[in-house]
């Protein structure tokens, strides 16, 4: 009995974790552009308009945040069996892992801004000493909170995987959860917010996204409250979630019918999540109604 | 170089030879492991099975990519490759537990794997939904097909203008599910087979207890099933270019191609991971 | 609507940076063996400069191959090479070809069949049609393996499998047990060589495609990342190799990164339309 109130209060404790991992995920992928919504970004000098916003293209998500959970798993792992305590060495490893994301966050700048100079997009200093900064204290929450947890798996509940390998597999779940759950609110809602609000973006307004704020020019750091409105704390929730119920699902019910009641209980969580889903669907079908009238569309 | 010029030319069906070529080099995997690997024979087998079950899962992980992220695509915004992995590897996290735990076979842990990349898509598909409908107000519609072919919604008229169709209507979430699905239990079948192999073998190569071996044994496993995961996503997100909306996709009927893309990469690929105790 | 994938043409041809990457990163490999040849540690950099080899050629060789629409974006290609080297490289680490001075050959070998095959898959059976395909992805796979092997040496000073996966602790003077899970190995520190290796051989080019990229900055940041990469891989070599050798490696990381992120620094500055601090929005002069 004890042991399972453990595992249900080190289970609360990671599914909080990842949580704020997943809001802090977001809002940094957010500040830097990075992910899809980049690529609008991108191609916004193409199209004649100069902007800016930051640049900042490693990757996808998932791979990025796939290595800096790594780095820090690793490192903070080898720091771990020299004897180094834990939280010291976690936080050690993640300031280095920080370090790297941002050297990476300005040579991605520099470099895609430096090749759209046939467009006359220029590079701007201070868009890179004052926004890098901002997405490097951001991934820091993020790095931080996804390999403590991490590290509760291990030592609290026992996972066999060692920390780095742990981090490969939540850092690119981490960076799954984030970009699928937080890219459409700020790739639509805010790159292009002036579009009719409640329909996705004409492919015609491509690369014309808002390149000025209500006083002065758009700085990306904006789309940090902007992705705090919503995007951010989905994005958490879906991460926690994940975590939260693939853990509580293992620990309550992994001795209940041999193995099966664990397997059991996800079946019954998948179908609920369908069961919502489903719902929502619906109310949106009912309550904001078709664009067009079938028939026309028929012809 | 003139590539950048040049576009490829990708075309539909399956290439019959190629195929028979690929079914060719596994056979041949599987007899040199029967050769010099008898007792990982089952395991090998099992990788390749584990390999296209990946293979198969990513055809149904609706994906939209770029224009997704922008209301102009069904689907997750994402990559393909990577949504896959997630997944997976989340699965891989939840088969890998249950694999340490010696009273479970093989059927719970590889439905604990299933499981676990069933759940990570569940929530994730289902938050993407609740961004769209309550965050930006645009409910799902499908661009690929005129009615849901779960449900029978009409979806043409939900399409907002200038676009083809946004969110993630109900049959592509089941293909979420799905697709979630099988990655895990492919990813975590992997470990599995190459953990027994490993925890089997090492013990005498290192001359030290199994229980003292089983931390090598335990990383060498999961590394070769994140390596095997992450080829197996990619080669079959090259089968599909990118992007899918879920299997009333069109794109969904070149999965055999992918199947045996996957097996044949698997086959190779594992052989070598077997050789690793053999040489 | 999305962003065309764009490149430079011409600069240094394929093949001479591919000659280059390759000899450089496998004469750095075999230099690591004077770790076993002197029975010391120092030489685990050389590792590090292996991967900074390979990483220039496969940037090169990513930029040929993406320059093709693969509908996948350039990261997946560093994650197949990758996900293909890894299994190359642990097999070629085996105590057998590691005792006879093989492991880095074998790691080529071995990651030409893998990227080989996976090549001839993508172009034939998902009938992809690329030309470049095949011969991109075997040189990845190679680039892969080359990258984890490297950075492999810099942690443990070397790459034997037995090395990797066993330590011996002392106890008490005389008794000495064996540890396998404080280990390279035992720890899946391979998983850290394969993120940083597999986001460090995507970068360069992803970072820097557009109408504007040029060869060289495309280089100078293809090296960079691999000095930044070998910053973790030193520190955690902390644990693994005596202080004086993770010291030396950390040193050759900081200054080599230094060096070419200050380079690359001066190149974008080259490239740029404008280099402006705390500057408006400048419309551009043209018809818009």
């Amino acid at each position: 009995m004890e042991s399972v109130l453990l595992g249900i209060g080190v289970t609360a404790l990671a599914g909080a974790l990842a949580t704020v991992a997943g809001a802090a995920e977001d809002t940094e992928s957010n500040i830097g552009s990075q992910g899809d919504p980049n690529s609008q970004v991108q191609l916004a000098p193409q199209m004649g308009y100069i902007h800016r916003i930051y640049n900042k293209a490693v990757s996808g998500e998932p791979p990025a945040y796939g290595l800096w959970v790594t780095i820090s798993a690793g490192v903070a792992w080898a720091f771990m069996i020299t004897g180094m305590n834990p939280v010291l060495a976690i936080v050690i490893a993640s300031a280095l892992a920080v370090f790297v994301q941002g050297v990476y966050a300005t040579t991605a700048y520099l470099g895609r801004t430096a090749s759209l100079a046939k467009f006359e997009q220029p590079v701007y200093i201070d868009v890179i000493k004052s926004v890098t900064t901002v997405t490097m204290a951001h991934a820091f929450v993020a790095i931080f909170t996804t390999v403590a947890m991490c590290y509760l798996l291990v030592e609290a509940l026992g996972h066999p995987f060692p920390l780095p390998l742990l981090g490969i597999v939540w850092g690119i779940a981490l960076g799954a959860a984030g970009s699928a759950t937080g890219n459409p609110f700020y790739g639509k809602e805010r790159q292009y917010q002036t579009q009719n609000f409640g329909a996705g973006v004409p492919i015609s307004a491509s690369g014309n996204i808002v390149r000025y704020a209500e006083a002065g020019q758009r700085s990306s750091l904006d789309n940090g409250w902007f992705t705090a409105k919503l995007g951010g704390p989905a994005s958490g929730v879906c991460f926690g979630l994940i975590v939260f119920l693939e853990l509580w699902r293992t620990v309550l019910f992994e001795s209940v019918a041999g193995g099966w009641g664990a397997i059991i209980a996800g079946v019954v969580i998948i179908l609920i999540f369908m069961i919502i889903d489903r719902y929502i669907e619906v109310w949106a079908r009912k309550n904001y109604g078709p664009y067009v009238k079938a028939e026309e569309v028929s012809a | 170089m003139t590539a950048i010029a040049a576009k490829s030319t990708a075309s539909e069906g399956i290439n019959p030879v190629a195929s028979v070529i690929g079914i060719v080099i596994i056979i041949a995997a599987v007899a040199i492991t029967a050769v010099v690997a008898n007792f990982a024979l089952a395991a090998l087998i099992g990788v390749i099975i584990g390999g296209l079950l990946i293979g198969f899962g990513v055809h149904f992980v609706p994906v939209g990519g770029a224009p997704a992220a922008m209301g102009q695509s069904p689907g997750i915004a994402t990559g393909v490759a990577m949504l896959a992995a997630g997944a997976g590897l989340a699965g891989l996290f939840g088969g890998a537990w249950a694999a340490a735990n010696p009273e479970f076979g093989i059927a719970i842990v590889i439905a604990a794997g299933a499981i676990g990349g069933g759940l990570l898509m569940a929530v994730t598909c289902l938050m993407v939904n609740v961004v769209y409908i309550f965050g930006m107000g645009i409910p799902a519609a499908s661009g690929k097909v005129a009615k849901d072919p779960i449900t029978g919604d009409s979806q043409a008229e939900y399409k907002s203008q200038g676009t083809e169709g946004h969110g993630l209507p109900f049959v592509s979430y089941v293909g979420g599910v799905i697709g979630g699905m099988l990655g895990g239990a492919g990813g975590t079948l992997i470990y599995y087979e190459l953990l027994q192999v490993y925890a089997a073998r090492l013990p005498e190569i290192f001359g030290a207890t199994a229980e003292g071996v089983l931390p090598v044994a335990i990383s060498l496993a999961g590394i070769f099933a994140v390596g095997m995961f992450l080829m197996n996503a990619v080669l079959a997100a090259y089968n599909i270019t990118g992007t899918i909306e879920g299997p009333h996709d069109p794109k969904f009927k070149r999965f055999p191609r992918a199947v045996i893309g996957c097996a044949v990469a698997s086959a190779v690929a594992g052989l070598f991971a077997v050789l690793i105790v053999v040489v | 609507m999305t962003v065309q994938v764009t490149a430079s043409t011409g600069g240094i041809p394929h093949n001479k940076i591919m000659a280059f990457g390759l000899v450089g990163s496998l004469v750095c490999l075999y230099l690591t063996y004077l770790n076993q040849y002197l029975s010391v540690e120092y030489a685990a950099f050389f590792g590090g400069l292996a991967a900074v080899f390979a990483l220039i050629w496969g940037t090169d060789t990513i930029k040929h191959l993406c320059s093709y629409g693969i509908g996948t974006g350039v990261p997946s290609a560093g994650m197949i090479a990758f996900g293909s080297g890894a299994i190359a490289m642990l097999l070629a680490t085996a105590t057998q070809f590691n005792s006879m001075f093989l492991s880095p050959i074998m790691a080529v070998v071995f990651g030409a069949i893998i990227g080989g095959v996976a090549g001839w898959l993508a172009n034939s059976v998902m009938r992809m049609n690329i030309p470049v395909m095949v011969r991109s992805l075997t040189e990845m796979a190679i680039i892969g393996a080359i990258v984890l092997m490297g950075f492999t040496a810099v942690m443990a000073g070397g790459f034997g499998f037995e090395a990797l996966s066993a330590r011996e602790f002392a106890l008490f003077g005389s008794l000495a047990i064996k540890n396998f899970e404080f280990t390279v190995l035992g720890g899946c520190l391979v998983a850290v060589s394969f993120m940083l290796g597999a986001i460090a051989l995507q970068h360069p080019f992803n970072a820097c495609l557009g109408p504007g990229e040029k060869q060289d900055r495309t280089l100078m940041l293809a090296a960079e990342c691999g000095f930044l990469s070998m910053i973790p891989v030193a520190v955690i070599s902390f644990a693994f190799v005596g202080i004086g050798a993770a010291v030396l490696s950390l040193i050759v990381a900081v200054v080599g990164w230094y060096y070419t992120y200050a380079r690359y620094i001066e190149l974008s500055k080259r490239d740029a339309f404008a280099w402006l601090d705390a500057k408006p929005i400048l419309e551009p002069k043209g018809e818009d």
